[in-house]
């Protein structure tokens, strides 16, 4: 295949991929495509498969069956065709703990085989992007979160790849850093990088271009963010602000009518079926009689984790 | 393969080592320590030990006193051999520990009233067979004066029988003569099993060995990188108890060189492949720690690194024998001690070869379907 066709493929292209570890399937047959230059978001519950796929995509997993191709390239017959092309952070970002910042670049740039003016290049970029100008002769133990996160992020990439996988890579961070972290993010994409992302954070979600959920290592939901919400969201859902969370919580999960109720941050959620005739008005009315007149409700439009909550719920 | 990525992953393998000030200090000061306590420290008891009989005299006083031998319970006659020549090749090999030999015409001397020397061979090259060995022989044979002079109601001026006793390959019977070879495998086995297990234990548990698979870096790349520094090290290890030995406690050195390095260097395949095992079957450091302590109790107890082998219940001998650090001890001691070359050692030489070769090969088979997995 020549250079010219490789680039018309989409960055990943998988079908059927399957990993099964003794009795249990991991990954069992998905199908994706992530078209290049975008963010794609992939979601799940911890153990449904996320890391499994990831590992078969970056070829140092064996697969049980299907086809991968990731970049134009077969990875499952030929994965050093494509580990060059690709970078991979995650979420123990993997750093050498007992290395300095810059004998940890420099190992990378050397397993690369950069040649030296590209790694003084890319070694000042990272350094810069990282914020650890001034500090290349620190241990990467002393450096905190933050700092270790964008340092890994920096090495996965020191040879610029043309997709990068990151897998759960903001986890364990403080929101400030993982608002910065995207912002990085954002900025390789703009640069044409195509990024594989997985997360549980479901506000991460909606930075995403495209999103696919997997659930027990089958895919249940693809799209972009707003294709997934109006495909997969036939009910409705209110916002129910009240000081007594958890009487308001069980008094709805037996209520008639309402199909789901869960914690959504500082709020609750109810999920309602579509054709209900109920409205905000008429629901708090109903929790005012319960005994919960301090109840506020608005209905709201869904948010990528009502989605998911409701996928899975389904799928249970 | 590339030399270039081998030589990066070498670099940082000892970048890694240097920032760990406590494993250095440990791993120098550990043969220090086990040579001076195995150096000082060794008295055991011997019993059953493999004893060959040359019975030139045939008569009933060359019979009992064999038996007053085979009674004692401190030596088994497993040999009887024609004459003293065919002595040599047991003793070499090890077959036989202590060789008994009754010149012609001892019963015909003893009735004469004469003196009659008697020879009794001693394989010196493991000290505490030697010392306790000899000095049980010379009881026995004095306890057979002694009897025969009750018996007979006779009172010679000769003593009777007379013992000889000569200790083969090793006059000086210092008990560190054995245990420096033998220290210089058992701490080979230590430093590399622990030191190498955890390293990848540890590469594993920080996930950055998962990272280095997605780069171009591959599973044989990464292993020759991981173990040439650790051999080198176990090497410096080497030379440091073997100086301590040769310089400080004055170990003659009969042997042939090349027979300790081919020894040593199959014995380094095997203990390198047991790390890796080690590192395979361990999710943490500490559980490689205990692997480790798993694996060591046994090898220094039944090896024969502290106690003889001989002396060691019939049931719990067969034990002895699928330990690799057995075969090396016999290898290094066989050569440091007796002198002893490939032909004599051949034995061990092709069970030690045969560990490494499974051992490591069954350890890098592993390791790269683990990767791979």
């Amino acid at each position: 295949m020549t250079d010219a066709t490789a680039h018309q493929e989409p960055a990943i292209s998988v079908r059927g991929l399957t990993k099964t570890f003794g009795d249990f399937t991991a990954v069992d047959g998905i199908d994706l495509d992530v078209p290049r230059g975008q963010i794609f978001g992939f979601l799940g519950p911890n153990g449904s498969g996320k890391t499994t796929t990831i590992r078969m995509l970056t070829g140092t997993l064996r697969t049980n069956g299907g086809t991968a191709r990731v970049l134009g390239e077969d990875v499952v017959r030929h994965p050093e065709l494509v580990k060059r092309r690709i970078g991979y952070m995650s979420q123990k970002f993997s750093l050498f703990e007992d290395m300095t910042v810059d004998e940890n670049l420099k190992f990378y740039a050397g397993v690369y085989d950069l040649p030296a003016e590209k790694f003084a290049a890319q070694r000042q970029y990272v350094l810069e992007m990282a914020d650890l100008v001034g500090r290349e002769g620190e241990l990467t133990r002393n450096l905190s979160v933050g700092w270790r996160q964008r340092l890994a992020l920096g090495a996965a990439t020191i040879h610029e790849p043309e997709l990068l996988f990151l897998d759960e890579p903001t986890s364990g961070v403080d929101p400030v850093a993982r608002r910065q972290f995207w912002d990085l993010l954002y900025d390789l994409a703009s640069r044409g990088v195509t990024l594989f992302v997985t997360t549980h954070y479901m506000d991460e979600a909606a930075h995403c271009n495209r999103l696919a959920f997997i659930y027990r290592g089958r895919i249940i939901a693809e799209g972009s963010p707003a294709e997934i919400r109006a495909d997969h969201m036939e009910q409705r859902i209110f916002d129910i602000i009240t000081r007594s969370t958890d009487p308001v919580l069980q008094w709805l999960e037996t209520a008639p009518g309402v199909d789901e109720a869960y914690l959504s941050g500082a709020s609750l959620h109810a999920v309602v079926p579509t054709d209900s005739p109920l409205t905000g008005a008429s629901l708090r009315q109903r929790l005012a009689d319960a005994g919960f007149a301090d109840a506020e409700v608005e209905a709201v439009d869904p948010t990528i984790e009502d989605v998911f909550v409701n996928l899975v719920s389904r799928e249970r | 393969m590339s030399l270039k990525r081998i030589r990066l992953l070498i670099w940082k393998e000892f970048i890694q080592l240097r920032r760990d000030p406590l494993l250095i200090r440990l791993l120098l000061l550990m043969p220090v320590l086990q040579l001076i306590l195995f150096g000082y420290v060794v008295a055991v008891d011997v019993r059953n030990l493999a004893t060959a009989v040359v019975d030139l005299d045939q008569t009933s006083t060359s019979r009992k006193l064999e038996s007053a031998f085979s009674g004692s319970g401190y030596f088994t006659i497993t040999q009887h051999v024609a004459g003293e020549n065919d002595l040599r090749p047991l003793l070499d090999s090890g077959t036989v520990k202590v060789a008994l030999v009754i010149p012609e015409g001892t019963q015909d001397r003893l009735a004469r009233g004469e003196t009659a020397p008697i020879g009794i061979i001693v394989d010196g090259s493991d000290s505490q067979i030697s010392a306790v060995g000899s000095g049980y022989a010379s009881q026995i044979v004095a306890q057979f004066n002694t009897d025969r002079i009750a018996e007979q109601g006779i009172s010679l001026a000769a003593p009777g029988v007379d013992a000889r006793i000569r200790v083969m390959f090793d006059p000086t019977l210092d008990p560190i003569n054995t245990m420096i070879p033998g220290l210089i495998a058992a701490i080979m086995m230590i430093s590399l099993m622990a030191i190498m297990s955890q390293a990848v234990v540890k590469e594993r548990e920080s996930g950055t060995l998962e990272q280095m698979f997605v780069t171009p870096i591959k599973a044989t790349e990464y292993l020759i990188g991981k173990l040439t520094p650790y051999a080198a090290l176990a090497t410096a290890q080497m030379l440091l108890v073997a100086a301590g030995g040769l310089l400080w406690f004055r170990v003659p050195f009969n042997g042939d060189p090349w027979v300790v390095l081919v020894g040593l260097f199959l014995f380094m395949f095997t203990c390198l492949g047991l790390g890796l095992l080690v590192s395979l079957v361990s999710r943490t450091r500490h559980q490689a720690q205990q692997a480790v302590m798993f694996i060591m109790i046994p090898t220094m107890v039944l090896s024969g690194f502290i106690f003889p082998i001989q002396s060691m219940p019939a049931l719990i001998q067969p034990l002895t024998q699928v330990i690799p650090l057995t075969f090396a001890l016999e290898v290094l001691r066989g050569a440091f001690v007796k002198g002893s070359g490939f032909s004599a050692l051949a034995v061990p030489m092709l069970v030690l070869a045969g560990f490494a070769v499974v051992i490591f090969g069954a350890a890098i088979v592993a390791t790269r379907r683990r990767i791979a997995e």
